[in-house]
């Protein structure tokens, strides 16, 4: 397990490796020869298997981000840290009512069909997303929008009928296109942006090749002539990785062990991690899982240390937050106050026991997606004397079942999100795909969190995110277990690379950018 | 000629019925399955009831069946296969990309698997007693009892990743001499039984006591009259590789129409699936139909 004191050393080894390499990169060492060492050579093809890319269309993505950035740049971006800073945009102010939104663009910028980007270009996209895209954050983020104005070419002023704090962040995925890419005013079929990798050919699920932008407005990058995406659902994508056909290319935890002693291949991880709850059906709760104390009890069998080990091997990391120690939303106090660091059966035995319910006569019904760590979970119940039935399904299989709401557990995880927000509106009452927390609905819980949207001043608003943080704990809808990395093979011939906060690949000041091909 | 014309009328009226038999089957079997190409996009991402509710009124889920089957049928009589629901470009285009893939591998391996499969028994047949004529049952035991898959498996293993030989992606020559091996040991069986059985003929030992020579005899005479055999095994294998290539495809990275249609399954996109099964159906029958074709060239026998 990472403790936080180790997460924090990890993060400033982290921070200060990004320096060194920072500074190898801006100032390549000359040796005596002459010759420069670990200087960005340029050319290649860097070939990479992350996400699948679901649509041409940048403006109609609904999740799994990534891809796109390579070939379309936003506003603003979100730093390996997790927070938020000017990419597109210079720099930005908001006012302090938090309702006016101003953002200076870059000079200089242009677009893949040499166009230069003036403020009226995004103004455009802004529009296009507000009145044509039906679903995701970017179309939930729009509706807080009262008018967009672009004042001059490089001034872009953005006007909120609420104040709504998540805004920064969100558009860091509200990709920036030219107006003159095929397909505006329906769907659009070749995105010109303004990214460092072009379009190029897109074959569904298959493969996606960008070219280099040879007009990328940031000094002299990219540095590679290309980047191939393979979009196949691979099975095994480490052995791609493990023979060289990728440079770069997801590791899956039974894989780990494999990849960690290859001598050609680095591990890499997301900065933010994936977190792992076990969520009760708050929806239409059964009996006896209707009494908070029975849901209670059921928490003191779930063992953290070996939930997240079996999950993450020494990669996870325990807790009872949805974010991880070192985020601004994480609160150390809380995470020491936890009652169910350790597993305690003797005292589940007992509640269940106060409250009349006898184990061995009630059925849990468990449902969750095909993952071995939900058999532990039913493991973990069945100690208590639970009988289960424990139905594991497909994707779709599960999402349906969840949905009908006549289960009583459901151990799941959820990945890295741009902010905060996106896990906290997941228990909203009308939040998007409710169903992996139980399908809360709370008026309180509502309301706390929507004061925390609105909120202006950042200790406040973290303060509310706690409040709403704490009625989930109190009422047990869901029961975070901890915490773990999404891991990335990354082959040692490519340099320069490192992985930010989310999947997306290219992000201000790092990511495919800046990688290129040792010789 | 009438006689002709009215067999082949009816071919085709069958023919067109069982692509409609299995068109509907696969329309309800999909919708069947929980989830569609909305829910996928809500997994993905984050879509509330309503947005999830209004996509699939754009996308057309919220008609009847009824209507939905009527108006893909009447799309696919126009030569329209409508519009993948997840990736928004031509069903047509994703299909047109993929067979290209799959009828180069099944092609490649279905040749290899004949070359090999008419050799041995070839061999065997003429010395019974030699090592090649072992090779008969080695390679029906490997076809019935190694999947293919995790022949694929070991070859990575030991080509890719052992010894550097070849890529894991796009590798063509792996899954083909494992398709073809696998084609092999199903048509080498029955051939080489044929083949034994022949042998036994009143005609061939007329042969031998004539003096012909053993390869002749087997190639100018017994071969031949195992053609029927040679050309039914062939015909089922070549089918089964149209769309049973797909561990293939998907171990290898592949594009071809196995992993389009596994693809489609998973993300529910009812417009490619249905298309690809129409592709799958088509192709099958018309295997079907040019094995029948040749049986009769080689055997005209049950004409009569």
């Amino acid at each position: 397990m990472i403790s936080s004191t180790k997460v924090r050393r990890h993060a400033l080894l982290t921070a200060c490796g990004s320096l060194l390499l920072a500074s190898s990169v801006s100032l390549p060492v000359i040796d005596a020869s002459g010759q420069t060492a670990d200087a960005p050579v340029h050319g290649g093809t860097l070939r990479l298997a992350t996400l699948g890319l679901d649509t041409s269309d940048p403006h109609r993505h609904t999740g799994s981000i990534g891809v796109q950035q390579v070939y379309a740049e936003s506003l603003t971006s979100i730093a390996p840290d997790g927070s938020t800073t000017p990419w597109l945009a210079e720099s930005y102010e908001v006012s302090d009512d938090g309702l006016t939104y101003t953002f200076r663009l870059r000079d200089g910028v242009t677009f893949h069909n040499g166009d230069t980007l003036t403020a009226g270009d995004v103004l455009a996209n802004f529009e296009r997303v507000r009145e044509n895209v039906e679903g995701g954050w970017l179309a939930s983020a729009m509706g807080f929008t009262e008018s967009f104005e672009a004042p001059d070419d490089r001034t872009f002023v953005v006007r909120l009928s609420e104040p709504y704090a998540p805004f920064l962040n969100l558009i860091s995925e509200l990709w920036i296109l030219s107006p003159a890419s095929p397909g505006w005013d329906e769907t659009i079929t070749q995105p010109i942006g303004t990214g460092p990798f072009l379009f190029g050919e897109w074959i569904p699920n298959i493969s996606l090749v960008a070219p280099a932008f040879e007009g990328y407005w940031d000094g002299d990058l990219p540095y590679l002539d290309a980047l191939e995406f393979n979009l196949t659902e691979l099975s095994d994508p480490s052995l791609a990785l493990r023979s060289g056909d990728l440079h770069i290319a997801p590791v899956s935890g039974d894989q780990l062990p494999i990849i960690a002693e290859a001598e050609d291949i680095d591990i890499q991880r997301l900065k933010d991690t994936s977190w792992y709850f076990w969520s009760f059906n708050n929806r239409s709760p059964r009996p006896p899982l209707d009494n908070v104390r029975v849901r209670e009890a059921i928490t003191y069998a779930l063992d953290k240390q070996a939930y997240m080990a079996f999950i993450a091997g020494d990669q996870g990391i325990v807790t009872n937050q949805m974010v991880i120690p070192g985020n601004y939303y994480f609160d150390e106090a809380l995470h020491e106050a936890d009652q169910h660091a350790g597993a305690d059966l003797d005292l589940a035995r007992q509640i269940l026991a106060e409250e009349g319910v006898d184990p061995s006569e009630v059925t849990l019904e468990v449902v969750s997606w095909q993952s071995p760590y939900a058999e532990v979970a039913v493991q973990m119940v069945r100690e208590l004397g639970f009988d289960v039935e424990h139905a594991a399904l497909e994707d779709l299989g599960a999402q349906q079942r969840l949905s009908q709401y006549d289960w009583d557990l459901a151990p799941m995880g959820s990945g890295p999100r741009a902010d905060v927000f996106l896990r906290y509106v997941r228990m909203m009452s009308d939040g998007p795909n409710p169903v992996l927390w139980g399908g809360v609905q709370d008026e309180a819980y509502d309301q706390t969190v929507a004061a925390a949207v609105a909120e202006t001043n950042p200790a406040l608003r973290r303060q509310h995110y706690l409040d709403a943080w704490e009625m989930v704990m109190d009422n047990y809808w869901t029961v975070v277990a901890g915490h773990a990395p999404t891991v990335f093979g990354v082959r040692d011939e490519v340099e320069g690379f490192e992985f930010g906060f989310t999947y997306g690949p290219h992000y201000a000041g790092g990511g495919v950018a800046h990688a290129w091909l040792a010789p | 000629m009438v006689t002709l014309l009215a067999t082949v009328l009816i071919h085709i009226a069958r023919a067109a019925l069982l692509v409609f038999g299995v068109t509907v089957l696969v329309f309800i079997l999909v919708r069947a399955i929980p989830g569609d190409a909305v829910d996928v996009l809500a997994i993905e991402g984050g879509l509330t009831d309503s947005q999830a509710e209004a996509m699939r009124a754009g996308l057309g889920l919220t008609a009847s069946w009824l209507d939905q089957f009527t108006a893909w049928c009447l799309s696919a009589l126009r030569g329209e296969l409508g519009e993948s629901l997840r990736f928004h470009v031509p069903v047509a285009d994703l299909l047109l990309q993929a067979i290209p893939v799959t009828l180069a591998l099944g092609a490649a391996s279905l040749a290899t698997g004949f070359v090999l499969a008419v050799a041995i028994a070839l061999i065997a047949t003429l010395r019974p007693r030699s090592i090649v004529a072992s090779l008969v049952d080695i390679l029906n035991i490997w076809s019935i009892a190694i999947p293919t898959f995790c022949a694929g498996l070991v070859a990575i293993l030991v080509f890719s990743l052992w010894l550097g030989w070849l890529p894991v992606l796009g590798n063509f020559l792996v899954p083909v001499i494992i398709l073809g091996l696998d084609a092999a040991g199903q048509i080498v069986k029955p051939l080489h039984e044929e083949m034994k059985e022949l042998g036994t003929a009143v005609y061939i030992r007329t042969a031998r006591a004539k003096g012909l020579h053993p390869l002749k005899i087997v190639i100018g005479h017994i071969l031949p009259a195992a053609a029927p055999v040679l050309l039914a095994m062939t015909g089922l294998v070549a089918a089964s590789f149209i769309g049973g290539a797909l561990t293939m495809e998907v171990l290898f990275g592949l594009p071809g129409v196995g992993s389009l249609a596994f693809n489609a399954v998973n993300g529910r996109d009812y417009p490619l699936i249905q298309a690809v099964v129409l592709f799958l159906a088509v192709a099958v029958i018309l295997i079907n139909a040019l094995t029948d074709l040749a049986q009769r060239l080689v055997d005209p026998r049950p004409e009569r």
